[in-house]
């Protein structure tokens, strides 16, 4: 690899961070200037998550690369790692990004200060998170996450966000907390926090330094499984994402599949078959875990009084499932698992948008208690006229919208014909066995998870039926402007894309739950990478003179 | 028959691509485009139907398939199928779908959005040609569902009427849940076959019979047909999807979807039938949905309500006849299902009709219409005497060879007499309200206060019923030459060799069944004499008995347990309190720590403890701090400003805790952060709501209250000491011999330039790490000042302190005075000497930063100084007289420091380095000497400047709290500058 595509690897983190500091200079009357940075820094992000997707997919000859800001020698330098699932999580968050990003554009976006900042430098922390592979440096991505997503929860105001919000600092604090003493921890236990070090320290540790990691293995994964709301550690999940803004909560739908993610990427590199004594390492209480997820968030959303609450819950019964397939342990089932994950996270953050332009119908919440205070505060979200409507406002909005509806509600039932079904279908198919006949935990996961399907089924037919059928008071019809609906598009196209595909995404997915069985490659690709030669100075070090 | 068509393929194709393609192209037309609609559905069911038509003759010796691969890897194909059978249902499929177009065309009103309507047809045509077509399990499933969907979209059509929306839920929710189970019943049968490919599976009979899993997968499949085809006891939804128009009624609900099911079992019939557990499921759920759909047909008032019932009942029949097991039973059941098809849509239209011409369904309203309307009349007696099997008519004949099945008893229960008991019962019940549907509708006289005045209706929209009609004779009587053929090759297609000797002829001569059909027919006449007049004055329109089984009681109650027992599950199995979770997030970590420890706790000793002896100095040190941690937490609650300030005293422990174990820069970074976070913290506290000497609890709550204090102190403690033991294990560990901390000691000066280690892993080494963190800092500066924006302090924090109020009445009664004079004085040395102060700090600050690569200091710890210059001015002089000399633009300087740091690393890709990598060089310059000029500095300088920013964002947008005014009160002052224009 050479000249620019090189950089490639860091530029999903590198460059929302540049466009988030370029942006902070202006005051937030420039919208024109701040939309269209943002816009092209995300559609820059989705071309190369797809060019960094394309690198490492069926066709290539590497299933995965190392890039070291710094150039400093592995293990001991930050590593970044792109292979199957950071890339593929990578054009996830991009796409998802994206569509969140246009449909902000028309109202959220300017209905507090920063918004846009806050937005990509989430998006830096979540690809960070994604690309690293190193323990500390997950931790530093983490927290730009967090706190990205602490301004974004709290923007748009008002007393519910700001109550939320509280918790939900609360509640991530915690997890960060016991993050950093599981990775002082890992570091103390074994002398390393690069993972791919890590994997390879494992095998022969010293007793007491086992029983060390083991513990820190307990703390980390506590941290991350809080992150991805598994039960009984999720119960921030659904208020929190009901409470936030659209525009937040649809872009949130990744931040717990950021957890899963690296439950996902940890486990399966550390506790491989060859980890020795930590082989399988809480396989079993992932199963758990993830099965009784699914049973709470489906009762959750079979329970909800509102869209975005069990749109909420469909985030966590999606993170869940994907946390049963792994524990479960077939390599079919997790293929379909990650399938699955991706139309979940593309749906999930779509039905946020829709159900906030379907809840525009209802009437505005009392105003009374949103008075301002203070001569100089913060204009209300859209109570002024400064707000200006961008561009034209779709007319045939409640059409466009069941269409929407009816495709996200599908797929994240697993409902024929779209990508949810195919992506549940694998599972079920992992979960059979070969031969003869099935295991309890095989009927388990196929009968929770059928279960499911038919609970948010129900939930979403209960609320498509009351927003989309129910004749009103009026005819008032929802005011949805074309960027917003193109917000939207963006993410249900995407499924629709991924669906008609399915053979390939499967493929893909199978792909990388192979590669991320074989830990031992992995390793190789990070301990094996030499440090760069500049092209200014061919053949020496990167460091110039000694004193 | 002719020859066989070269491309079978591509007509294949065509019967199932036309009604996809046909209900996109509906779903673009305009809003009320209906004649355009009707014509668009009409060509692309005519295109299909003859595409079937052409086909024929290739599949009359043996399927006609083909293949387009979709998902090879999980062995599952889009296989298009057509064998005897599945042409049948698919002219079914595609004919009276033609019918039903054309009638729909008259039927719809010009004001609905009549494409829609077409468009959710076509689409259901296309999800039903699908599933007759479906060569592989998997893709029978998923046609399956959208049938139930498009079925849901259809009945909710005219979804401002209640009735619409609550029976398109039901259906949904009863067929869907049907279509989950068939998914798990083929996943299982293809399991066992070991192949998804229908072929493969209709192959593997004796296998599938003789597997373990034959139960489970028998029942999972099972449910999926009952739900479709409305079986006892999932029939419910049926009567409730005529909330559908009538079109769909004739077209879904009673010719084509329901019969989903029955294909279903028709199509596994070789593999799944046969068995006792086959004949007990399917044999009684036939028998039970034939006698109570007919027996509750007779008591509906609604003459749609009646049909809908009396498909129930002849499910039930066509279930019944399939559950037999009998090759006779078999060849019975498809017959009646084509002659159901016939009757039943014929019936539905002719209601339809009646319905749109008089304005009411209401059997008790409705008489005499064979005047106003007599073609309508015969054509609909003549079909309802098909449904009451009268001889001569298509009904007849597969009602006799059901009779001469109840009465074959093949195999020799002793329930044999109550077969054919049954059977004639229910014939006598179809008898009556066949009879009641004709009598109550056309004869008598004349209604008088119908909401309008019947007549006939156009001569298309009657078209359907007279071809169906026709249908229903011809067949009736030469059925040998009409139907024969095809219903050869559809039951050779099932049973091959199986295929039993049948006939079709109209007379058999005098026999059993024969005599049951009479008894019907004059039982039946007999009751409705009798009971008309009950019937019809009963004022519940349905059975009494029933009641207690009412599906939709029963349906509603179970939806209802469902939605509450969520609600428990989710109360009691989750929460929305803070505490709780917290407590969660703390007990499963302890929990999962000593579980994963428990495999290895022998390690847990081993290699011994090295201790270090302590040092009565460090000792002190570290109880001082103990305690100022303690006393924090035990004052959080009622002292804030105390807990804050023990806090800070804490802090300063580990400060000099640094010191001692020779890490300066450490300590020199967390003294300035104990500083500034102190200080802000302090700034912040004023806006807290007032302290609570005492919060009430109820005598009631005092127990528990106590119980979960102990419990909170308990999981403190037990965390506490978990994080104490594993910090005392690590610390008593023998070090990792090969542990990356030595490189970066060994690399750092040689190749970071830099003596200071701390430095140049923050600047260099793990240089991605400090732009995470700045980046982190950045953002919590700019949630404070977004929060900050639109804080609302609580009314009791809104007056001002006491100690101001103490001092302006102190200044307002003294004539000389000012208010404000006081603090003028009290603070003038102190803010002299702050004043004075600045430019000390900034050098400091300056000096911190050069030396921060080789010596303690460096960016970060520079920035915080620099901020405690900006902090010392602002409290010494207050924010308008600060604002007025200084203007800061914290968010430039996030903004800058950030973008610096981030083209810093960007800068490396033109020497053609990865991001972030540093090169340094020795500079000799003027006064100052030779200096390291590493590019990492450049890096330093982004942190600086960002350190700066986001704190003093912080410190501003607190300080702006104290000059904004209540709206309501008039301002002392000229207005404060908004905080977004000061930033």
């Amino acid at each position: 690899m050479t000249g620019w595509s090189a950089h490639l690897a860091v530029m999903p983190v590198a460059l929302p961070m540049l466009a988030a500091a370029f942006l902070l200079l202006f005051n937030e009357d420039r919208r024109r200037l701040k939309a269209i940075v943002t816009i092209a820094t995300v559609a820059a992000l989705v071309v190369v998550s797809a060019l960094l997707l394309q690198s490492v997919s069926a066709g290539s000859a590497v299933p995965a690369w190392v890039y070291v800001p710094g150039n400093w020698p592995t293990p001991f330098a930050i590593t970044l790692v792109v292979d199957r699932l950071s890339a593929m999580m990578l054009v996830l968050s991009s796409i998802l990004s994206l569509g969140t990003l246009l449909f902000s554009l028309a109202r959220w976006a300017w209905a507090g200060p920063r918004f846009l900042a806050f937005f990509l430098l989430l998006v830096a922390g979540v690809n960070g998170a994604l690309l690293t592979g190193d323990l500390f440096n997950l931790f530093v991505f983490f927290e730009v996450m967090l706190a990205a997503s602490y301004g974004l929860l709290l923007h748009g105001s008002g007393e519910k966000r700001v109550r939320m919000g509280l918790a939900y600092v609360a509640v991530n604090l915690t997890a960060s907390m016991l993050f950093l003493i599981g990775v002082s921890l890992v570091y103390g236990a074994t002398g390393t926090l690069n993972m791919a070090d890590l994997a390879r320290r494992l095998s022969d540790l010293p007793p007491e330094n086992q029983t060390l990691f083991a513990v820190a293995s307990a703390v980390l994964g506590t941290a991350f499984l809080v992150k991805a709301s598994m039960w009984p550690l999720g119960f921030w999940l659904p208020r929190t994402y009901a409470a936030a803004s659209a525009p937040a909560a649809a872009v949130f739908a990744i931040l717990s599949k950021v957890g899963v993610y690296v439950v996902l990427r940890l486990s399966l590199l550390l506790f491989g078959t060859d980890a020795g004594a930590f082989a399988g390492f809480g396989a079993d209480w992932l199963f758990v875990g993830g099965i009784l997820t699914v049973l709470f968030g489906t009762a959750g959303a079979m329970a909800a009084r509102n869209l975005p609450y069990a749109a909420g819950c469909c985030v966590m019964i999606s993170s869940g499932t994907v946390l049963a397939a792994l524990g479960f342990g077939t390599d079919a089932a997790l293929g379909g698992a990650l399938f699955y994950m991706a139309g979940s996270i593309l749906a999930g953050g779509a039905l946020f948008l829709l159900a906030e332009i379907l809840e525009r119908e209802a009437p505005e919440a009392a105003l009374a208690a949103d008075a301002r205070v203070f001569a100089d505060e913060y204009e209300d979200p859209f109570g002024s006229t400064t707000v200006e409507e961008n561009g034209p406002v779709i007319p045939a909005a409640i059409a466009l919208a069941s269409a929407g509806f009816l495709i996200c509600g599908l797929l994240l039932a697993g409902i024929p014909p779209f990508a949810g079904f195919i992506g549940k279908l694998t599972i079920f198919l992992g979960a059979l066995p070969r031969e003869g006949s099935l295991s309890g935990a095989a009927w388990t996961l196929i009968a929770v998870l059928t279960l499911s399907s038919f609970g948010v089924l129900m939930t979403l037919l209960r609320f498509g039926v009351a927003y989309l059928w129910t004749p009103g008071d009026g005819t008032k019809l929802p005011v949805v402007r074309i960027v917003e609906f193109s917000g939207i598009a963006t993410l249900l196209l995407a499924c629709i894309l991924l669906t008609l595909w399915s053979e390939k995404g499967l493929a893909y997915a199978d792909g990388a739950v192979s590669w991320l069985r074989d830990p031992g490659a992995y390793v190789r690709a990070v301990m094996e990478h030499q440090p760069w030669h500049g092209d200014a100075s061919p053949g020496n070090a990167p460091q110039g003179d000694t004193p | 028959m002719t020859d066989t068509l070269a491309r079978p393929d591509l007509l294949l194709l065509s019967m199932i691509l036309a009604p996809w393609v046909g209900a996109v192209l509906a779903g673009l037309l305009p809003r009320y485009a209906r004649n355009g609609a009707a014509a668009l559905s009409w060509v692309v069911a005519l295109v299909g139907l003859v595409s079937a038509i052409l086909l024929y003759p290739n599949i009359t010796d043996g399927p006609v398939r083909h293949e387009i691969r979709w998902m090879p890897s999980l062995g599952i194909d889009f296989v298009l199928r057509l064998d005897g059978l599945s042409w049948l249902f698919s002219v079914l499929v595609l004919g009276i779908g033609a019918l039903v177009v054309l009638y729909a065309r008259y039927y719809m009103s010009p004001k609905d959005p009549v494409p829609r309507f077409f468009a959710y047809l076509l689409a259901f045509m296309g999800a039903m040609q699908g599933v007759v077509m479906a060569g592989n399990l998997v893709q029978l499933a998923i046609f399956w569902e959208l049938t139930s969907l498009f079925s849901f979209l259809l009945i909710g059509y005219w979804y401002n009427n209640q009735l619409a929306r609550d029976g398109a839920r039901m259906a949904l929710t009863v067929t869907a849940a049907g279509g989950l189970c068939l998914l798990i019943g083929v996943l299982l049968l293809g399991h066992i076959a070991g192949s998804y490919d229908l072929d493969v599976v209709l192959g593997a009979g004796d296998q599938i019979k003789r597997s373990p899993l034959y139960l489970p997968m028998l029942v999972f499949v099972l449910l999926g047909a009952f739900t479709k085809s409305a079986q006892f006891p999932f029939h419910f939804w049926l009567p409730r999807a005529m909330a559908a128009p009538t079109p769909v009624s004739a077209y879904l609900h009673s010719a084509t979807m329901v019969k989903a099911g029955i294909f279903l079992m028709m199509r596994l019939w070789p593999v799944l039938a046969g068995t006792e557990e086959w004949y007990a499921i399917v044999g009684t759920a036939g028998i039970l949905t034939l006698l109570i759909g007919a027996y509750a047909a007779i008591f509906q008032h609604d003459l749609k309500g009646l049909l809908a019932y009396s498909t129930i009942s002849h499910l039930g029949l066509i279930t019944l006849l399939l559950g037999l097991g009998t090759p006779l039973g078999f060849v019975a059941a498809l017959f009646h299902t084509l002659n159901h098809a016939t009757f039943k849509a014929s019936l539905f239209m002719a209601a339809g009709i009646i319905d749109h011409e008089t304005g009411t369904r209401d059997l008790r309203r409705l008489s005499g219409l064979r005047k106003a309307m007599p073609i309508t009349a015969t054509l609909a007696i003549v079909a309802a005497a098909a449904m009451a099997g009268v001889p001569l008519l298509n009904g007849f004949l597969s009602k006799e060879m059901f009779l001469a099945e109840a009465v074959s008893n093949p195999r020799d229960y002793d329930r044999n007499l109550l077969l054919p008991v049954l059977a004639t019962l229910a014939s006598t019940f179809a008898v009556l309200y066949s009879l009641r549907f004709i009598h109550q509708t056309f004869f008598g006289p004349p209604a008088q206060d119908l909401p309008s005045t019947p007549h006939e209706p156009p001569h298309w929209m009657r078209f359907p019923i007279e071809l169906l009609v026709l249908i229903c004779v011809v067949v009736g009587i030469i059925p040998g030459l009409t139907i024969g053929p095809f219903l050869a090759t559809g039951v050779q297609s099932v049973l091959g060799e199986a295929t039993p000797y049948y006939s079709l002829a109209v007379w058999h001569g005098f026999n059993l069944p024969l005599l049951m059909s009479l008894v019907a027919l004059a039982g039946g006449t007999v009751l409705y004499v009798l009971f008309r007049r009950p019937i019809n004055t009963n004022p519940h329109g349905g059975p009494r008995l029933f009641r207690p089984f009412d599906g939709v009681r029963i349906f509603d109650g179970v939806m209802n347990g469902l939605t509450a027992a969520s609600e428990r599950g989710a109360s009691v199995f989750g929460t929305n309190r803070l505490q709780p979770q917290l407590r969660n997030i703390i007990l499963v970590m302890l929990l999962a720590a000593v579980l994963a420890a428990l495999p290895f706790w022998s390690g847990l000793g081993a290699n011994g403890f090295t201790l270090t002896p302590p040092d009565p100095g460090f000792v002190v040190l570290w109880l001082l701090g103990i305690g100022c941690a303690l006393i924090a937490a035990w004052q959080a609650k009622y002292h804030r400003l105390a807990a804050v300030v023990m806090l800070g005293g804490a802090g300063l422990a580990s400060c000099i805790s640094f010191v001692w174990l020779s890490a300066p820069d450490l300590a020199t970074t967390q003294l300035l952060v104990e500083v500034v976070t102190t200080v802000l913290l302090l700034l912040g506290l004023r806006w807290l709501p007032k302290r609570q000497d005492a919060i009430h609890i109820p005598p009631s709550e005092q127990r528990r209250a106590k119980a979960r204090r102990v419990s909170d102190l308990l999981v403190a403690i037990a965390f506490g000491a978990f994080t104490a033991a594993i910090a005392f294990r690590v610390m008593t560990m023998p070090a990792a011999p090969d542990g990356i901390g030595r490189f970066f000691l060994e690399h750092a000066y040689e190749q970071g330039g830099g003596r200071n280690v701390v430095n140049v892993l923050l600047v260099d080494f793990r240089a991605l790490d400090t732009l995470g963190e700045i980046s982190v800092l950045g953002l919590v500066g700019l949630t404070v000042f977004a929060l900050l924006l639109r804080f609302r302090p609580g009314a009791d924090s809104l007056s001002a302190p006491e100690q101001q109020r103490v001092q302006r009445a102190s200044d307002e009664r003294h004539e000389t005075r000012q208010p404000g004079d006081t603090l003028q004085d009290t603070m003038l040395v102190p803010r002299v000497v702050m004043q004075w102060l600045f430019p000390v700090i900034v050098l400091f600050a300056v000096h911190l930063f050069l030396r921060g690569h080789d010596e303690p200091g460096g960016g970060f710890a520079a920035g915080i100084a620099m901020s405690i210059a900006f902090i010392l001015q602002y409290m010494a002089s207050g924010t308008r007289w600060v604002e007025d000399r200084l203007r800061i633009r914290p968010l430039k300087w996030v903004a800058l420091g950030l973008g610096i740091a981030t083209l810093t690393g960007m800068g490396s890709w033109i020497f053609g380095y990865p991001f972030l990598t540093s090169w340094f060089r020795y500079a000799e310059l003027p006064v100052l000497g030779r200096v390291p000029l590493p590019s990492a500095i450049l890096f330093d300088i982004g942190v600086f400047g960002l350190v700066v920013g986001s704190t003093v964002l912080v410190l501003i947008a607190l300080a702006h709290q104290s000059l904004r005014k209540p709206r309501d009160r008039a301002p002392a002052h000229p207005p404060a500058p908004p905080l977004e224009e000061v930033v």
